[in-house]
Order: structure tokens, then C-alpha cells, then sequence
């Protein structure tokens, strides 16, 4: 034992002599940090730290077996899903890090927004962080083409698609992103290349002098309100601050850092553990088009605003709104570098903080709930509930016949079933006469298609009389009155196009 | 570290003993579409909006009725399958006709509809022929129609003769419908056709010919598309 120590000290001196690392290590580790920055509302830094090894760390065991190859990858993911031991649950890691990555960077950086940590002298660790952010994201949109499933596809047109919108450049740049004019091999290469060296590779440079500012310049103090920050006097005030109230930051501020990185690695764990891998989905293959991909949860917002937005409003919108978003970002600590720090004599900043986080979640929200996309399969797979037809007569069943036929259900829900772009049929009776209904039928209107050329005379009878069918037993369906008349001198037309819900055999 | 080893292995148990049963560990991988064989999928996938869930109660007809199954051969089967019934709501669905399924699949959806819903026997006499072998007769036809149908097929409550209707739907469809009968919509087949629960007699080939010829006479040509082109078995 003593021996084994003794051998270790000698190993450690020899090491030292050359390499000279203990001193700034313990410069660092020791250095004097004010007394309130030990608070739990500064850990987020220090867990985005980790989550970028952690992602690093997983990255390089799954690029051990992917194979960065159209023909290939999506196979390799399955190799990893399926066949390897705990392979899911690496992808799993790899995923939920990044999500948890992308939380815990956006939290940081509130965070380091509303305590004023940006003003002087830390502008350039701000500036540096914007990029980080920049990368992050960057990581997680290359990471979710890398899956190339159906998902990967549809993230990579909408990402091309806002390229393509720049004046005069945008088919070049698409060209440079795709690696050709459409998706392809070349394509996967160039993600690959992305994604596991050259966003990685600036990160860590990035880090570095993030770290290295954080370390040199000092953490930020606990901001009070009133105490302003000025060019002329605040290194000195920070300094007697750090000396006359403070503590080493290991262990003093750091055992909260490490507690709560082993929290989120944890975190990370059993969302992987529970939740498994993303994806892969469907291979990607514009052929298959039974599918309703959607992109990554953290791009979800992009999606809801463009679908909502206007048509003449989506390009300037896209194009302008981030180039903003991100000038913004880096002008701030030039514009705003000395002043009041505390978030309680800067409303604007918790307003715009507060209104930013609101609109994310809502987007967000709507990205998930709202059925955007109509059920493509609707019509051939979802059956006409069987009580619906249980008295219905030919002319009905036709007509339910039609309302598949013509994929009236992809967007509209019988019984639950069927998409949701357009109203649920189930009680449309009852809101519609029947004349109203073979009117909306034939002419559309509001994101209804117009199928007057689409459906022959008797194939819009038929399908009407069967929508009038649907109402609820004890609520009988809208009427129009005038019609009473001419409907009772027909009643004894063998031929007649009206509906008597009452037919029994 | 004398409690911590075992309690990282009791941790890690369900990782590595039993990792099939993780909530996170995924479950097969996603076939590509066109590699399904299994019936009941393609069934409910592309046949159970008009069909029935299973193979019954649905708008179109009814594909699990036995006796359908014994009337219609294979060949039959895969040629309204591959290619729709032009003229009628019955979409194609092999590739070679624009739809979404290979010929493995169609021939899957066969195998298996035989295997689920043919029964040995499901007519006790010879049934006439799947398709049309002669001409039919339409005034004969509305004769047998009033003497075998219109008992339960009173025309102002039930639209048989409804022109639009019979526009949409076609002569073959009504045959088999005649002759296999819908038990799930309680319209009898070719040997109860008749005064309620009152026939005596089975309909004969002629009879069958003539009621067809006779709806096909009601149609609206105009008012549909033109129906009477997916005529024949083969
Ligand atoms: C692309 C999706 C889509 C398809 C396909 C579609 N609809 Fe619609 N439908 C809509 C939307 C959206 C509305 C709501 C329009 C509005 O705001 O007025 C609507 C409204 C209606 C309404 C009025 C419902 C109400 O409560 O106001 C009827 C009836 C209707 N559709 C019938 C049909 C029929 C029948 C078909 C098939 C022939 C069909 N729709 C196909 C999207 C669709
Ligand atoms: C959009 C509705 C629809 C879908 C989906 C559909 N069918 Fe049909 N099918 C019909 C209709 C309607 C008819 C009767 C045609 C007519 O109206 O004359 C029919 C007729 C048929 C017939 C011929 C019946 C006869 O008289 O011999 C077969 C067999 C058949 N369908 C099988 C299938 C199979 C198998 C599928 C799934 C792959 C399928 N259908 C999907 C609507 C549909
Ligand atoms: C015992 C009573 C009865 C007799 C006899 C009868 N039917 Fe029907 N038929 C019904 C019932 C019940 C239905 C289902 C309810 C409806 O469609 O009105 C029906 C439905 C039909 C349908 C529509 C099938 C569909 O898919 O929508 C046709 C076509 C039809 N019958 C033709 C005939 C013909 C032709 C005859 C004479 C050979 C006949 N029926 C004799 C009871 C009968």
C-alpha cells in the first residue's frame, strides 16, 4: 500500500514538473468568489457543461456503429435499437441529453439575462454564449437529419425550404446545405461532417473562452438593486466584494454545481430509461407518404408559425425575424453594459423574459395538439361506427360509401376517428340543413376543398343524404321550413333523393 | 462503498438482466409500408373504412359473409382488388394501378379473407353463376323484382330503385349482393329472396339475370358515372 503511494506521488511529481498544471487548477478551483453566488439559480452553466460531455461522450459510442450512409443509416439505428445490448438506451441518452441540453442552455441563459450577468465586463462571455446557443441548436437540427427517417426528411425540406427563400443566394444556399439540389447521400455526409466535427469542434473552442472568462472575470454577483454597474469603478468594487465577502468556489459554490449536474445526468437517464430512443420513424423515402412526420420538440414552434402565418408573410417573417432575434442578442451588452443589474428595477426585461417563455409554450402547444396535417389514411382504415348505419338505407350506406371514397374523413371525424382539419361530422345535421351541407359540399369555402367538380350529381345526393343521417337520435336534424311542403308531395316518388331515417325492411 | 456496489448492481438489474421489459426499450422496428403481409393489418389498413371492421357492417358490402367468399374465385377477387371496379367507389389498390399495394399484399388480403371467412358448404344448393353469362330480361326482371323484392323493398321507404343509387353502384355488385345476400344488413340471399320469411323457392339463373337487368334499366346514366362498366367476373 505504501509502496503504491509512494509510486503514485513519484508518477505525479514527474508529471507536474512538465506539464506545471497544479497551480492554475488551483487557482481556479480556489479563487474567491462573492458569498451569494452560491445559490442554487447559478448551477445551469455549469450543467450545460455537463450535458456537452455527456453528449460527447455518447456521441462517440452511437458514431462507433452508425453508418453515415443514405442506404445505411436508418439500418444502423435499428442495429442499435434492436440488436446491440442497451444500444436503445444510448440513443436514448443521446436524445433526451440534447432536449435537456437545449432546456438547461435557454434556462441559462434567462438565467444570466435577468441577474445583468452580460453587462460590463462580461459582454464577450454573453456574446460567446450566443453562439453557444447558436451551436446547440445547430447540434440538435443536425442530430435529428443524422436519424434520417421521415421526421429527418421533413425537418431538412422545411430547413431548405427557408434557405431557398433568400433573395438571390437561396438556391445556392440550399445547394450548400443539401450537398445537390435535393436530399441525398451527399446530404448525410454533409450532416455527418456537421454534426460530429465541425459544430463540436467550435463548441469546445467556444467553451473554452466561455470557462475561461467566467474564471478570469469573475462570477457574477448576486445583483441588489441599486447598486449600478459602471465602466470607471465596477472591477474594483467587484474585487473588495470577492475578497471581503467571500468564499473559495471548491467547495463553496461548487457542491451545488455538482449536485445539480448529477440531478440532470440523472434526469437524463430516466427519461431514456422510460421514454426510450427517438425515432428512427418510417425510412425515409419520399415514396412513402402514409406518414405525418413532424419535427424535433424544440423546432415545433417554427412549425406552428408557419402554419399560421399568412402566405405573403412567411418570407420576410423567416427570413427577417432570427437575423433580429440574433443581432438583438449580440447587441445587448454593447447597448445596455452598465446600469441596474437586478431584475426588480428592470420590468422591461422580466416582461419580454415572461413573454417570451409564454409564446414558446403556447406555440409549442399548439405544435403538438392542433392536427395540422390531414389523417392520410383515414379514409380506408377508419370504419363508419356500425350503429351509424344500423337503419340506414342504401342510399345512406352509399352515400358513407362516398364520404370514404373521397376522403371526406381524412379531414373530418366520425365517431372519433378521421382527421381533424375540418369540423367533426358526428352532429352536422343538426347545425346544417340539408341544402346548406350539399352547398358547402359543392363549393367548399374556408380550408374546405370545393368538390363540385369532383363529385357527379348522385354522388352528391347520396352524400348528403347520408350527412343528414347524422345527428343524434333524440335531436332531430335542422330543418327548413319551406321545404315541409315540397318534401310531402314527393313522398310518393319511388325515386326520391330525401332520407327517411325511419326506413326499417 | 460497501453499500454502493450493491445498490449500482440492483440499480442496474433491469438494464442488464431483463432489458426487454425497460418502458424506453422500443418495440419492433417500423416496417415499411409495402412490407406488411400480415392480413389483419392490411385489412383494417386499406379495406375496414368501407368494408367493416371486420369484414362486416360497413357501407360496402361484406366481404366475411361465407357465402360471398364461395361465390367469388381468386382471380376475381385479385381483379377488383389490384384494379378497383372502374366506374364505382371501389378504389384500386395494387401499385401497377396507382394504388398503394404489391401483389404480395393483394394476394395476402385474398389468403387471408379465404382463411378467415370461408366456410366449407356455405351453400347448401348451386348457386347461380358470379357473373352475368347471358342477357337478362328488364321487363321479367321488374316482374320477379315486384313478386321476390318489393315485399321488403317498398319502394318509398327503401331506395333500391333509387336512380341515383343504382348510378353509383355496379351490375355485379348487385348480383353478388342478390345472390350471396348482406347478412349484416339482413338482406337475404338468392334462396330466401321473397315475401318476408316466406320464400319458397330459390331464384333461379334467369330470375337473378332479370332482376339485374331490370335495376340496371332504373339507372340515371346521366347522373352518375357510367356504372355498368365493371360488368363480369373475369
Ligand atoms: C382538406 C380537408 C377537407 C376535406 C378533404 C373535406 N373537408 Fe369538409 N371541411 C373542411 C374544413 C377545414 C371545414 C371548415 C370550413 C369552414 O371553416 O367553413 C369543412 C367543413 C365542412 C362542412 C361544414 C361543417 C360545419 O359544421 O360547418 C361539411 C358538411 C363538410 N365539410 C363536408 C365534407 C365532405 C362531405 C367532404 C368530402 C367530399 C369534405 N368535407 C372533405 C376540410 C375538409
Ligand atoms: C372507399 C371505399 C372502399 C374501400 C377502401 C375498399 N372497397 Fe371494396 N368495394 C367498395 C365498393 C363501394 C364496392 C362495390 C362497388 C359498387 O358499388 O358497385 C366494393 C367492392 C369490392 C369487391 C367486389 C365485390 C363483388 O361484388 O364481387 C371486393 C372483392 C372488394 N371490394 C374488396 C376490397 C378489399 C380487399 C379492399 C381493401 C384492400 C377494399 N375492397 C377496399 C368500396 C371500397
Ligand atoms: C326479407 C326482406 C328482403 C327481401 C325479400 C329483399 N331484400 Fe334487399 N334488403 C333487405 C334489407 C333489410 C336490406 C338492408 C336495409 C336497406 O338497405 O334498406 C336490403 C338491402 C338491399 C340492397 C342494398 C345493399 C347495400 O349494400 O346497400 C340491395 C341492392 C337489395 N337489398 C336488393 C334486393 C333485391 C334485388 C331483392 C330481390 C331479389 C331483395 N333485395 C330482396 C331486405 C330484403
Amino acid at each position: 500500500m505504501q509502496r503504491i503511494k509512494q509510486t503514485a506521488i513519484r508518477i505525479y511529481g514527474w508529471l507536474e514538473l512538465r506539464l506545471q498544471l497544479e497551480a492554475p487548477v488551483k487557482d481556479a478551483a480556489l479563487h474567491s468568489v462573492p458569498r451569494n453566488t452560491a445559490s442554487w439559480w447559478y448551477v445551469f452553466g455549469s450543467a450545460a457543461f455537463t450535458l456537452l460531455f455527456l453528449q460527447i461522450f455518447t456521441g462517440i459510442l452511437l458514431a462507433l456503429v452508425y453508418v453515415p450512409a443514405a442506404g445505411e443509416a436508418w439500418n444502423s439505428l435499428n442495429i442499435l435499437n434492436h440488436q446491440i445490448p442497451l444500444g436503445w438506451f444510448l440513443r436514448a441518452m443521446h436524445g433526451w441529453g440534447s432536449n435537456f441540453m437545449v432546456a438547461i442552455v435557454l434556462i441559462h441563459m434567462a438565467q444570466v439575462f435577468l441577474f445583468g450577468a452580460y453587462k460590463f465586463p462580461r459582454e464577450l462571455t454573453w456574446i460567446a454564449g450566443v453562439f453557444l446557443l447558436l451551436m446547440t441548436l445547430g447540434m440538435a437540427f443536425t442530430g435529428q437529419v443524422l436519424r434520417f427517417d421521415q421526421d429527418a426528411y421533413w425537418g431538412l425540406g422545411i430547413g431548405a425550404s427557408i434557405l431557398s427563400r433568400v433573395p438571390f443566394i437561396g438556391g445556392g444556399l440550399v445547394h450548400l446545405l443539401l450537398g445537390g439540389p435535393i436530399i441525398a447521400g451527399a446530404t448525410l455526409s454533409r450532416f455527418f461532417a456537421l454534426h460530429v466535427f465541425v459544430i463540436p469542434g467550435t463548441m469546445l473552442l467556444f467553451v473554452f473562452l466561455h470557462v475561461w472568462m467566467v474564471l478570469k472575470l469573475g462570477i457574477n454577483e448576486w445583483p441588489m438593486p441599486g447598486r449600478l454597474v459602471r465602466r470607471t469603478t465596477y472591477i474594483e468594487e467587484y474585487h473588495r466584494q470577492a475578497h471581503e465577502d467571500g468564499i473559495p468556489f471548491v467547495p463553496g459554490a461548487f457542491w451545488k454545481d455538482l449536485t445539480f449536474s448529477g440531478a440532470v445526468l440523472a434526469a437524463v437517464a430516466v427519461c431514456a430509461f422510460v421514454f426510450g430512443p427517438f425515432g428512427p420513424g418510417g425510412q425515409p423515402d419520399p415514396a412513402i407518404i402514409q406518414t405525418v412526420p413532424k419535427p424535433d420538440f424544440f423546432f415545433l414552434w417554427i412549425y406552428t408559425i408557419l402554419s399560421y402565418l399568412p402566405p405573403s408573410m412567411e418570407t420576410p417573417f423567416i427570413l427577417i425575424a432570427p437575423l433580429l432575434g440574433i443581432a438583438f442578442l449580440l447587441a445587448l451588452p454593447f447597448w445596455a453594459a452598465e446600469g441596474e443589474k437586478s431584475w426588480h428595477r428592470r420590468p422591461v426585461a422580466l416582461l419580454a423574459v415572461s413573454t417570451i417563455a409564454v409564446c414558446w409554450g403556447v406555440l409549442t402547444h399548439l405544435g403538438t395538439t392542433t392536427p395540422w396535417s390531414p389523417h392520410m389514411s383515414a379514409w380506408s382504415s377508419d370504419p363508419i361506427p356500425p350503429h351509424y348505419l344500423q337503419i340506414a338505407t342504401p342510399l345512406v350506406r352509399q352515400g358513407a360509401v362516398v364520404f370514404q371514397a373521397k376522403q371526406c374523413r381524412n379531414c373530418h371525424s366520425i365517431g372519433g376517428a378521421g382527421g381533424e382539419r375540418g369540423p367533426a361530422l358526428d352532429e352536422v345535421a343538426t347545425r346544417m340543413t340539408i341544402d346548406q351541407m350539399r352547398f358547402k359540399v359543392v363549393t367548399g369555402g374556408g380550408n374546405m376543398p370545393a368538390y363540385g367538380k369532383n363529385l357527379s350529381p348522385a354522388e352528391v345526393e347520396v352524400l348528403v343524404s347520408f350527412l343528414e343521417t347524422l345527428h343524434p337520435a333524440n335531436e332531430p336534424p335542422a330543418y327548413d321550413a319551406s321545404r315541409r311542403t315540397i318534401e310531402t308531395s314527393q313522398a310518393d316518388d319511388g325515386a326520391t333523393t330525401r332520407t327517411n331515417r325511419n326506413a326499417t325492411p | 462503498m460497501r453499500i454502493l456496489v450493491p445498490a449500482l448492481l440492483a440499480l442496474s438489474a433491469p438494464f442488464l438482466g431483463g432489458c426487454g421489459h425497460a418502458p424506453g426499450d422500443p418495440p419492433n422496428p417500423i416496417l415499411r409500408p409495402s412490407t406488411v403481409t400480415d392480413f389483419t393489418a392490411l385489412y383494417s389498413q386499406n379495406c375496414a373504412a368501407c368494408h367493416g371492421a371486420n369484414g362486416q357492417n360497413g357501407p360496402a358490402i361484406d366481404l366475411a359473409n361465407p357465402e360471398y367468399q364461395a361465390l367469388v374465385d381468386d382471380a376475381t377477387l385479385r381483379k377488383w382488388i389490384s384494379g378497383g371496379m372502374p366506374g364505382t367507389e371501389m378504389p384500386a389498390f395494387c401499385q401497377s394501378h396507382g394504388g398503394m399495394l404489391t401483389d404480395a399484399q393483394v394476394n395476402a388480403l385474398i389468403a387471408g379473407m379465404r382463411k378467415e371467412w370461408l366456410k366449407a358448404n356455405a351453400f347448401g344448393a348451386a348457386a347461380p353463376p358470379y357473373a352475368q353469362a347471358q342477357a337478362g330480361d328488364a321487363n321479367r326482371g321488374a316482374q320477379s323484382y315486384r313478386a321476390r323484392c318489393a315485399g321488403c323493398h317498398e319502394p318509398t321507404r327503401q331506395q333500391v330503385t333509387s336512380a341515383d343509387y343504382l348510378s353509383l353502384v355496379a351490375d355485379q355488385t348487385l348480383r353478388s349482393i342478390i345472390i350471396a345476400g348482406r347478412p349484416d344488413i339482413g338482406q337475404p340471399d338468392w334462396r330466401h329472396d321473397g315475401p318476408v320469411g316466406n320464400a319458397t323457392t330459390a331464384l333461379s339463373t334467369q330470375e337473378v339475370d332479370d332482376i339485374v337487368t331490370y335495376l340496371g334499366s332504373l339507372r340515371n346514366v346521366a347522373s352518375g358515372q357510367a356504372a355498368s362498366s365493371a360488368q363480369g367476373g373475369r
